[in-house]
């Protein structure tokens, strides 16, 4: 019977396969077909500008470079160095004030300057693109198995069976469970994961000489990044195309790269083999960068793991026990049997974000809470300062339980909490001039006004190290990182026992988070608070808590020392978790990709 | 799906409720039926006034007549007309057919320039057609309706109705059209600046030949689609709609929409036969467009291939099409003797009230009575809600526009008329349904002044001739049917989101 | 930028400012209404005080001319500029038509004012609390909004007007009351509207406090102790002053409109008040003898709401953080031009 099965399946493979080959390309076949080594593109003093205002604006300035069939070429940058409007110019894809100037040459045929129609016939086909954002970059309203299709049919002339059949085929590739009853569904019904792979079997359907990937895995979780980069790996190994991968990620460009492009403000800095670049990076801005970038478990000698690893885990779905306090104070958060619930909205159900949590903070530690989206760490962390209530369990900040507090009694418990959140554009109200938004705890708690309030504030600015002058300015005439440090001003205003640091640096180029991060560790050590700092990035919160505590689905599943949990972490999730982070070193993450693999290998033995 | 529209029914019949019981407490204060005769210097004014008050049982308080009036009208008696001393039942049951026939053809014609035009200039963002087009539909909103309507019965019917009398050919503003629509047409496609130049050559040449020509011809005093006309015309939309829809190079979609259109054209011979010899009503209108779309489905389905729902979508609107060219055909014949009827006496363009009285006419002939009536007002309703629509559809294009989703169909290598009908339009019209509803009240609230205007005697102009004669009765009637339809409005709005879009889970 | 020194940053509105005079369309729109409102006050005065015209009271006497009007343009019907004795005219009974066509630019522009205000106040408020407490109070404002928005706004009007005109016999109020409210129809009948044309602001309000409420920077001013009602006025409120203003002044300009569509059906303002609409409604049968009588008030109905329209777009514009200045296809392809000649220079410098 299954053999049957297996046998059914494979007949219509070999079916898509042959209506595939069979199929008569309507668009053109740029050069003819290309093995793995050839030259595929030859990129010349490309020059990408924008008129902005009155002026032309260079955005990419005289980029050059070869990728050959089968390589991996990653462009590195922060954000607006250029990096991705140097590969949307390829396709003709920059907004309406871009022009592109300088020579692309694709197996012998110039894209720069390329007529609309022509272009049309070398997108989706010679020339494909994995965009970032899998959720907003499908139609809403087709099926996935629609969109392939159509990528399909406007470079084939193929009948929609067969184009059917190519597509089912295209969604196995790229491992979509179920493909033939995925192929029927809409976007919003798949994971961020499995959109991203039908983003990646639609970008292969044509069978495409040049693949760009712009940050393709940067809206992802980090475990469902790591398949998506297994994926690619795959790919690449099957099909002859050239991929130029976008991206800020070194840790992802060590897991992918072949050869490297360094971009800064539209200059190329650096270029040269993954190799070179990582180990002996001759530009100061590549170093910096690479300097900047946290690295996993990289302070961590082998006499650390000593003994047996001291962490508390979830076993048998029983709950994290407490830890033991340090000292006799009160600590700065305790969680007990905490449960925090979404209440019923209209007709969508409650929902249960955090059950069972155990959690200690004590006075002056830094504790780092890690999980993926979904797994409620957030909402810890708006619990913690009394954004969201308390469905079951106590929770205790610097002495005051606030389990079920009024309004009333919450007012002396805020002196003693402070927030920072991620989003340093969302996070201070655009109206006010940020001296005005630092200084409005200490105008509701301690009733400063006039030239009182504002020493407080000028000593502030001077303790996150921005010029006093910058109080009177708006938040959208800051940059990110300076945003942030306000924002770090503000929750440390009234001097509290507790901070909660919300990914305080996720929406920070690498180097500004450094700095940011630099900076907090030295506020930290100055100003004694405890705080729980959250973040998805396994190596930012190793690198500023003492101790680690790591979510999944709403609980707590390992709380322990960050050396231990780093280097020797005992549930299975934190493993697969670990194992996930990309490290910005290619050697080393070759060791940590065939670690997880025997992990995940071990895992399905066992299940 | 069921629980969501009972869920939504409930809601709307409760919300029904309360607006009877709030505005029939407002008109009790709003309303006094005494008015009259409180300053009446009859000697019998006190007897006439405890007439007036035993007639209309003003000694109870007015909830209790609300009650009262409740239990009747959900019974289906409406009430009283005191001053007529008709049953508002009888009154409303002509005027309701009449408003709904204005209101009704404005919005549809409303919605389809509307959207075009908005789609049109949002393609076309910055450029002078666009910046043409916010001005015009500025210009709209603030025009007031009833200054408008006066000016276009003033204006447009005079004119017109003078010139079917007297045709003459004046030349300026031949010219003038041509190059409006010259510029229409090079602003509508734009392009670079040499393909400008033709289209507007071209358009303008076009019109102004049209034009010369049916008013050399004499075909405006005489209006005849004939056999050629219908020929030539489904054949020009079996392209252009293929080409919307299909694209040219699908040929199987191409071959079975022009092979409608010589079906349809083919079939005007003997459907003559058939109108001559039966007496037609809109039952039979029906019938016949039905087995119309019938016979079009069948050829896209022979047609076949792959494609065959793109073939049959467009022999299906290649059908509905020609159908309507056909039926305007046989309506148009009759515009000698209606020209020359005695009650019309060569002054077709009617400026009151919604048919001709006593005209001796056939099922044709009132139909084309009907049309003359429904010109102005129309047109009048039209510019009212145009103009809404095309800012709304402007902005939801723009929008969609900008979305990641319509980079990646470019992406894939698309042809421009994929992305902007297939990806675009397609999700830009899905927010049209929320606008509709509040769109149809504000058109209801537009016939009001309209019906007043051309003396329509519609639903309108009884609410504001009861206002006037103190009259509750008609009053809430008229409130219970423009709420009830704001309601009705409202559902199918949901239900089109709900079934348009796929993220809107109704059974929630 | 100069450290250590107090720097005045560009506050929103500033940018806000400078962003709305480069609308061409608003700066016309509010030279248009400037002068409007200007000339009409000029000339009629405000409440008791008299203004610059001979005819203050609206005097019948003899019709001069057939009452046509004596205002000529150079170039369209006329040598050179003059007003003369009635520019725009006279009426059947010899009245001057300059004079009541200002005093109904006076009642459009006060109703529009009082109207705006109005709605402006129970819109926001309504919208505010169902946006930022969401559930039970969010449910039932929202019905109310409901009920408001089921009736065509001309309908409810129509209601409101004839029950204005009733007030003084149901409150059985005495002559001096009675007077007072004739004399303030204007007023009543705009505070009347305004109680029904506040929905669609409450709408955007809500929507937009929907969205405001899962900006960091409320929770983080609740963090801080900031109360309800302070993080309502202090801060959400500013952020969606954008939404208030630009739909604010579209209200107005509808209920221009609306209230000469009213006064024209017989609703609106009542005599001895002027309300253009009411002058349409009087000399629309004069259509064919003396359309001026028609055209005038029309005009300005439309003018005042046309400007006002264009200063909601420029608003819209101003306040709208995604609109920045997208250079047209003519300036595109000029800039395209310049790059073409550099291109080229550059080419002869390395050829050279």
């Amino acid at each position: 019977m299954s053999t049957d099965r297996t046998a059914g399946k494979h007949a219509s493979r070999e079916r898509a396969r042959s209506a595939f080959t069979d199929a008569i390309k309507l668009s053109r076949d740029t050069g003819g077909p290309v093995a793995k080594g050839d030259v595929i593109l030859t990129v010349k003093d490309l020059t990408v500008r924008f008129w902005v205002g009155d002026e032309w604006f260079t955005a990419v300035d005289e980029m050059s470079y070869q990728l050959r069939a089968g390589e991996v070429l990653a462009i590195v940058g922060e954000s607006g160095s250029g990096k991705t409007q140097s590969s949307m110019s390829l396709l003709g894809l920059l907004p309406a004030t871009g022009r592109a100037t300088g020579s692309a040459n694709l197996k012998g045929t110039e894209l720069v300057g390329m007529s609309i129609q022509e272009l049309r016939e070398i997108r989706g086909n010679e020339i494909s693109v994995i965009f970032q954002e899998p959720m907003t970059a499908l139609n809403p309203v087709y099926t996935v198995g629609f969109q392939i299709v159509e990528t399909l049919r406007t470079h084939y002339l193929m009948n929609p069976r067969a184009a059917k059949d190519r597509a089912i085929e295209l969604m196995t590739l790229v491992e979509i469970p179920d493909p033939a009853d995925s192929f029927h569904k809409f976007p919003h019904q798949l994971s961020g994961g499995q959109r991203q792979r039908i983003m990646i079997a639609q970008a292969l359907a044509c069978e495409p000489k040049l693949l760009v990937a712009d940050e393709p895995t940067t809206a992802l979780d980090v475990t469902v990044q790591a398949e998506i980069l297994k994926l690619m790996r795959e790919l690449r190994e099957r099909v002859s195309a050239g991929i130029i991968l976008i991206t800020h990620d070194m840790g992802v460009v060590a897991d992918m790269a072949d050869r490297i492009i360094v971009m800064k403000d539209g200059v190329v800095v650096e270029h040269g083999t993954a190799e070179e670049v990582f180990h002996h990076p001759q530009h100061p801005y590549t170093q910096q960068l690479l300097a900047s970038v946290p690295h996993l478990a990289e302070s961590v000698g082998d006499e650390a793991a000593q003994g047996a690893p001291r962490t508390l885990i979830e076993v048998d779905g029983r709950p994290v026990p407490l830890t033991e306090p340090a000292s006799g104070e009160p600590p700065a958060l305790l969680m007990e049997d905490v449960a925090i619930v979404y209440p019923k909205q209209g007709r969508r159900a409650e929902f249960r974000a955090a059950e069972h949590v155990n959690l200690r903070i004590d006075a002056g530690e830094v504790i780092g809470l890690v999980g993926e989206s979904g797994s409620g760490k957030t909402t810890i962390g708006r619990a913690a300062v009394a954004l969201l209530p308390v469905r079951e369990g106590r929770l205790t900040v610097a002495g005051h339980d606030i389990t079920h507090a009024s309004l009333k009694e919450l007012k002396p418990f805020r002196k003693t909490v402070g927030i920072v959140f991620q989003d340093p554009g969302s996070s201070l109200n655009p109206r006010l001039p940020v001296g005005e938004s630092i200084g409005e705890p200490l105008l509701l708690h301690e009733g400063l006004r006039g030239k009182q309030l504002s020493n407080r504030v000028e000593a502030l600015l001077d303790s996150v190290h921005l010029p006093r002058a910058m109080r009177n300015r708006y938040p959208h005439e800051l940059s990110g990182g300076q945003r942030q440090r306000i924002g770090i001003a503000r929750a440390l205003a009234l001097n509290p026992k507790l901070l909660i640091a919300d990914e305080p640096t996720s929406a920070l180029d690498v180097s500004v988070q450094a700095r940011v991060l630099t900076l907090f560790q030295e506020l930290q050590e100055q100003y004694g608070f405890a705080c729980l700092f959250i973040s998805h990035d396994l190596a930012v919160v190793e690198q500023v808590s003492s101790r680690i505590a790591v979510m999944h689905h709403g609980h707590l599943v390992e709380v322990g020392d960050t050396i231990d949990i780093v280097t020797r972490p005992q549930h299975a999730y934190t493993q697969r978790l670990l194992s996930a982070v990309p490290v910005p070193d290619p050697d080393e993450q070759r060791k940590r990709r065939e670690m997880r693999d025997a992990i995940i290998e071990r895992e399905h033995l066992v299940s | 799906m069921v629980r969501f529209i009972a869920r939504r029914l409930a809601l709307a019949l409760g919300t029904l409720l309360v607006l009877s019981f709030l505005m029939y407490g407002l008109l009790e204060a709003a309303l006094d039926p005494l008015i009259d005769l409180r300053e009446n210097p009859a000697a019998n004014r006190d007897e006439m006034i405890a007439n007036r008050v035993r007639l209309l049982r003003l000694d109870l308080p007015w909830y209790q007549r609300y009650f009262s009036w409740l239990a009747g009208f959900v019974q289906g008696d409406f009430g009283l007309a005191w001053r007529t001393m008709q049953p508002v039942g009888t009154l409303a049951r002509g005027a309701i057919a009449t408003s709904v026939q204005l209101v009704f053809a404005a919005t549809v014609i409303a919605i389809l320039l509307g959207v075009t035009i908005g789609v049109i200039s949002a393609l076309r963002q910055y450029t002078a057609f666009d910046y043409t087009i916010t001005f015009v539909s500025f210009l709209l909103y603030s025009l007031p309706i009833f200054w408008v309507a006066v000016l276009l019965k003033q204006f447009l019917a005079i004119g017109m109705n003078n010139f079917l009398n007297e045709p003459s050919i004046n030349w300026p503003l031949l010219i003038g059209v041509a190059v409006v629509a010259g510029l229409f047409w090079a602003g509508a496609l734009g392009g670079r600046r040499d393909k400008k130049l033709k289209v507007f050559a071209g358009a303008a040449v076009v019109t102004f030949g049209v034009l010369v020509g049916t008013l050399v011809s004499g075909w405006v005093l005489n209006p005849q689609i004939g056999i050629v006309g219908i020929g030539l015309l489904s054949v020009a939309l079996a392209f252009g709609i293929t080409a919307l829809f299909a694209g040219l190079n699908n040929k199987r979609a191409l071959y079975s929409a022009l092979t409608t259109a010589a079906v349809g054209t083919f079939l005007w011979w003997p459907l003559q036969f058939l109108f001559y010899y039966v007496e037609m009503s809109w039952l039979w209108m029906l019938g016949l467009l039905a087995v119309a779309l019938l016979v079009a489905a069948g050829i896209g389905w022979a047609f076949g291939g792959p494609d065959r729902a793109v073939s049959i979508r467009g022999t299906a609107i290649v059908a509905l099409l020609t159908s309507v060219l056909i039926f305007a055909d046989r309506v148009l014949q009759t515009w000698i003797p209606y020209f020359n009827a005695p009650e019309i006496s060569g002054r077709p363009i009617a400026t009151i009230g919604a048919h001709t009285p006593g005209l001796n006419a056939d099922f044709w002939m009132s139909q084309l009575d009907r049309w003359t009536h429904l010109l102005l007002p129309t047109i009048a309703l039209v510019l009212i809600s145009f103009a809404t629509y095309t800012r709304y559809q402007r902005g939801a294009m723009l929008e969609v526009l900008n979305q990641d989703y319509i980079r990646t169909a470019r992406a894939k290598g698309l042809s421009e008329r994929v992305v902007i009908v297939r990806h675009a339009l397609r999700n830009a019209l899905m927010p049209l349904a929320s606008i509709v509803p509040v769109d149809f009240i504000t058109l209801i609230g537009g016939a009001v002044i309209t019906e007043t205007i051309f003396s329509w005697a519609g639903m309108g102009r009884l609410f504001i001739d009861s206002l006037y004669g103190q009259e509750a009765d008609p009053v809430m009637f008229y409130i219970m049917l423009t709420g009830a339809l704001a309601m009705v409005a409202n559902l199918v709005a949901d239900f089109l989101y709900a079934v348009i879009d796929p993220r809107i889970r109704v059974d929630a | 930028m100069g450290e250590g020194q107090e720097v005045e940053g560009l506050s929103q509105g500033q940018i806000v400012w400078s962003r709305f005079i480069r609308h061409r369309g608003a700066i016309g729109g509010l030279i248009t209404i400037g002068l409007v409102t200007l000339s009409s006050i000029l000339m009629m005065g405000i409440g008791p005080l008299d203004g610059l015209w001979r005819d203050q009271q609206i005097r019948s006497g003899e019709v001069l001319n057939g009452g046509r009007p004596t205002l000529t343009l150079p170039g369209v019907h006329g040598s050179e500029f003059a007003i003369g004795m009635h520019p725009f005219g006279q009426d059947s009974l010899g009245r001057d038509y300059f004079a009541q066509v200002m005093l109904g630019v006076q009642t459009s522009l006060f109703v529009a004012l009082v109207l705006g205000v109005v709605a402006l106040t129970i819109g926001v408020t309504v919208g505010a609390l169902a946006g930022y407490y969401r559930g039970k109070v969010d449910m039932a404002l929202m019905r109310v909004t409901d009920l408001v928005i089921t009736l065509p706004v001309i309908v409810m009007g129509a209601v409101l007007g004839s029950l204005v005109a009733k007030l003084p016999l149901r409150l059985n109020a005495g002559p001096e009351v009675s007077a007072w409210i004739r004399e303030n129809m204007p007023l009543l009948l705009a505070v009347a509207l305004g109680c029904i044309l506040w929905t669609g602001l409450a709408r955007l309000v809500r929507s937009e406090f929907l969205t405001l409420r899962e900006r960091e920077f409320v929770d983080s001013a609740r963090v801080a102790g900031a109360s309800d009602f302070r993080i309502i006025v202090k801060h959400m409120l500013p952020n969606s002053v954008g939404v208030i203003v630009v739909n604010t002044t579209l209200l107005m300009s509808a209920a221009v409109t609306l209230e000469a569509a009213l006064s024209f059906v017989g609703f609106g303002i009542q005599p001895p008040s002027i309300s253009l609409g009411r002058l349409i409604q009087e000399n629309q049968g004069a259509f064919s003898t003396r359309p001026w009588l028609f055209w005038w008030p029309g005009l300005f109905i439309m003018l005042i709401a046309l400007s006002i329209n264009f200063i909601g777009d420029g608003l819209r514009d101003a306040f709208d953080p995604r609109t920045k200045k997208i250079p047209s296809a003519r300036a595109m392809a000029k800039a395209e031009r310049q790059l073409l000649e550099r291109a080229q220079t550059e080419n002869k410098e390395v050829s050279s």
